[in-house]
């Protein structure tokens, strides 16, 4: 036997095998694309089969060698698009142009009386040539826009198509030039041995060559899953597990569907463009990894929802943690042959690396919510203990005063009223009065039921009308308005703010400095600002002021006595209002407190 | 009856002129001060019988206070008054003699300074 006979018979055998293994997988499985390639290793078959016949064996089949042959290797570059079809989009146009190109040309092989002409064959070789070039073509596009094992499939197939491809232009050129040398043939049988082993890893690879294929994409998975926990939002952590599940089985697409066990539902994570997809029922409630390769072996409505979202095949595993029941991992493609029944395995592997980081950012989150919680009770109990001292110190004062005044008065009922006495009672009595609103103004605030009803005032107005109310003490308050600045306002509680502010404005600056208010709109806001030329404010301390019980470092507690609530109190109302405040100042250059209130908000 | 006047020490004005009103109409001679610091200034001048100490005040504190004291290995009797929620723990911790909670009776005032200074 000649080397050119060797490969010959060596490429026939593998077309042969892949031909009996992919007929095998179809009666197992018979699906769509599963007939396409028994198809295609079918008519392969035939041809090696009706050649050997007729030219090896040399039995006398007229029919044979005319008609079965020839036919047969025509469809090749048909069925071959057919596989496209199975893996990628082929434009109907195409389709229908080589149909037609296939049938004219068988017509033409059964009606043309022997022998055929060079100019025929020649004609048939390149409608052949060239349907196969589109078809390695589309493979090669196919390859580069999927990933993983199901690039390295398009790539083989792409390979054997070019291959196949050459074979047939070796022939053609030794039908045009009948003198090559001998080994020119044995070229063709060489890239026919190339296609042969190529379709063979593309459309029935083994085992262990799909797992070597996917191992690059499962290394990266598992490498990333250990520090994915610590990424700062579950929906990150969840759409980093899709996106390596679906480059690890070579698919486009997949979805981790979580159990939420107090609506007992399973639910995607939706942001406007990611909409639920199906899932298998049997996956989850059999809670084993399963495989459908067709979206057609779906219950109606199901197969439905798969259909409009162009997920024809699906491969889902549960996400189990110490027996708790996590989630669904399920990874869609678009094209049936996509996935292998080894692929169970390898989703089921990926489903438990997804519950292990799903776990650990659950306790991650588990972790900060005790110490969200553990921080509230702290800040709680400081602000009871710092209003409980701070309530105690007046009270001191009433309880004490009110016992000395007694005395005196039973020890020298005709003596004159203690005033100096009754006058500090009764600044006490005010003191701690404040201090009980206050406390129960931050309770309100804090349940966010501060503001009342709003009306549209004039903020001057407003003012202007406090002023006067209180004349004497604000005697060194001026107002700059000039003309009426409407707001939508809780009006009490807008005149406690500009209390507060003017209040704060003349307890830190000196007696006869000037306190500004002015009022003024600018575009969307009503705006009101309170300087003085007081003590300012450490740029530090300057967000800290509108904080509970905080109080400026250079504030003397002697002299400015207040449980520093006024301005928290201030801020609620400001914001309840849809507002800001904020203050600039430097020490020993005065402060300006800034008010913004939206217009008018009428919601 | 002493001499020496009892010192009063708290940052709160009204504080500081009620007990000292309500020792003096029982008799006792009064000093005062607003913080640590103007006491132990005080204490230099006019050495005082006892020590009614206010613990949260400014510049110096109910604290500093008493570590001032026993490093110049003063021996006083010290009456702590303090709104603090575990009063008792803080007067013992420094070694007062009594404790006053905030607010506390007159009677307890008078009470505890009775005790302390035996006419």
């Amino acid at each position: 036997m000649s080397g050119l006979e060797q490969l010959q018979y060596l490429s026939w055998l593998l077309y042969i095998v892949v031909f009996v293994l992919v007929l095998v997988r179809t009666i197992r499985r018979p699906t769509p694309a599963h007939v396409d390639m028994t198809l295609f290793f079918g008519v392969v078959a035939t041809v090696i089969v009706s050649t050997t016949l007729t030219s090896k064996v040399r039995l006398n089949l007229a029919w044979v060698a005319d008609v079965v042959t020839p036919s047969a290797a025509i469809a090749l570059g048909y069925l071959l698009l057919r596989l496209v079809r199975d893996f990628a989009h082929v434009p109907r146009l195409v389709m229908l142009a080589v149909e037609v190109g296939m049938l004219a040309s068988i017509a033409a092989v059964v009606l043309t009386p022997r022998p055929l002409s060079v100019e025929l064959v020649l004609g048939l070789v390149v409608y052949l040539v060239l349907v196969i070039a589109y078809d390695a073509w589309a493979f090669t596009r196919h390859a580069w826009r999927t990933r993983g094992v199901t690039r390295r499939r398009m790539q083989a197939a792409a390979s054997g198509s070019l291959c196949l491809d050459l074979v047939l232009v070796v022939a053609g050129v030794g039908v045009a030039v009948p003198s090559l040398p001998p080994a020119w043939n044995e070229l063709g049988a060489a890239l026919g041995l190339a296609s042969g082993a190529c379709y063979f890893v593309a459309f029935a690879p083994p085992t262990w060559l799909r797992r070597a294929w996917q191992e690059p994409e499962v290394v990266a998975f598992l490498t990333s899953v250990t520090s994915l926990a610590r990424l700062p939002d579950i929906r990150d952590v969840v759409q980093e597990l899709e996106h390596g599940a679906a480059a690890a089985l070579g698919a486009p697409a997949a979805r981790i569907a979580l159990w939420h066990a107090d609506t007992r539902r399973l639910q995607v994570f939706s942001d406007g463009k990611r909409v639920p997809l199906p899932y298998l029922p049997r996956a989850w409630l059999e809670q084993r990894a399963t495989l459908v390769v067709s979206a057609a072996e779906q219950a109606p409505p199901d197969a439905a929802l798969f259909d409009a979202h162009g997920a024809r095949t699906v491969i889902s595993a549960p996400i189990t943690a110490y027996g708790k029941r996590l989630g669904l991992l399920s990874v869609y493609a678009p094209q049936a042959p996509v996935f292998a029944n080894s692929d169970l395995e390898l989703i089921q592997l990926l489903a438990d690396q997804a519950a292990v980081a799903l776990e650990n950012r659950a306790l991650i989150d588990e972790a900060a919510q005790v110490r969200a919680r553990e921080e509230a009770t702290r800040l709680k109990e400081d602000f009871l203990s710092s209003a409980a001292h701070d309530l105690k110190t007046p009270l001191t004062g009433i309880v004490t005063q009110a016992q000395v005044l007694r005395r005196r008065a039973e020890r020298d009922p005709a003596a004159p009223p203690d005033r100096l006495g009754l006058d500090r009672l009764l600044e006490q009595s005010h003191r701690l009065k404040t201090l009980v609103l206050e406390l129960l103004d931050v309770s309100r605030l804090e349940h966010g039921s501060l503001i009342g009803e709003r009306q549209e005032v004039d903020l001057a107005a407003l003012v202007r009308a406090l002023i006067r109310q209180n004349a004497t003490l604000w005697n060194r308050v001026h107002l700059h308005a000039e003309d009426p600045v409407l707001a939508s306002v809780d009006v009490p509680r807008f005149e406690q703010v500009v209390s507060n502010l003017v209040e704060n404005a003349l307890k830190y600056s000196p007696h006869q400095a000037p306190v500004s208010v002015t009022i003024w709109r600018e575009p969307g806001n009503a705006r009101l600002s309170v300087r003085d030329e007081g003590i300012g404010i450490p740029s530090e301390d300057q967000a800290l002021v509108f904080e509970r019980f905080h109080r400026a470092r250079n504030v003397d507690d002697r002299r400015f006595a207040g449980m520093g609530l006024g301005l928290y109190i201030a801020r609620g109302i400001v914001e309840q209002h849809g507002g800001k405040i904020w203050v600039e100042s430097a020490p020993g250059m005065g402060s300006t407190f800034q008010v913004a209130v939206p217009f008018v908000s009428r919601t | 009856m002493t001499e020496q006047p009892i010192l009063v020490v708290d940052d709160d004005p009204t504080i500081l002129a009620t007990v000292s009103e309500a020792l003096d109409l029982e008799g006792f001679p009064v000093v005062t001060a607003t913080n640590g610091a103007e006491a132990l200034d005080v204490l230099d001048r006019i050495p005082p019988s006892l020590v009614l100490l206010d613990m949260r005040m400014p510049v110096l504190d109910g604290w500093g206070f008493m570590h001032a004291i026993r490093e110049r290995e003063l021996s006083l009797k010290v009456v702590v008054m303090t709104a603090a929620a575990d009063a008792n723990r803080w007067g013992r911790e420094i070694g007062a003699q009594a404790v006053l909670a905030k607010p506390f009776e007159l009677d307890e005032l008078l009470g505890a300074v009775q005790r302390l200074l035996p006419t």
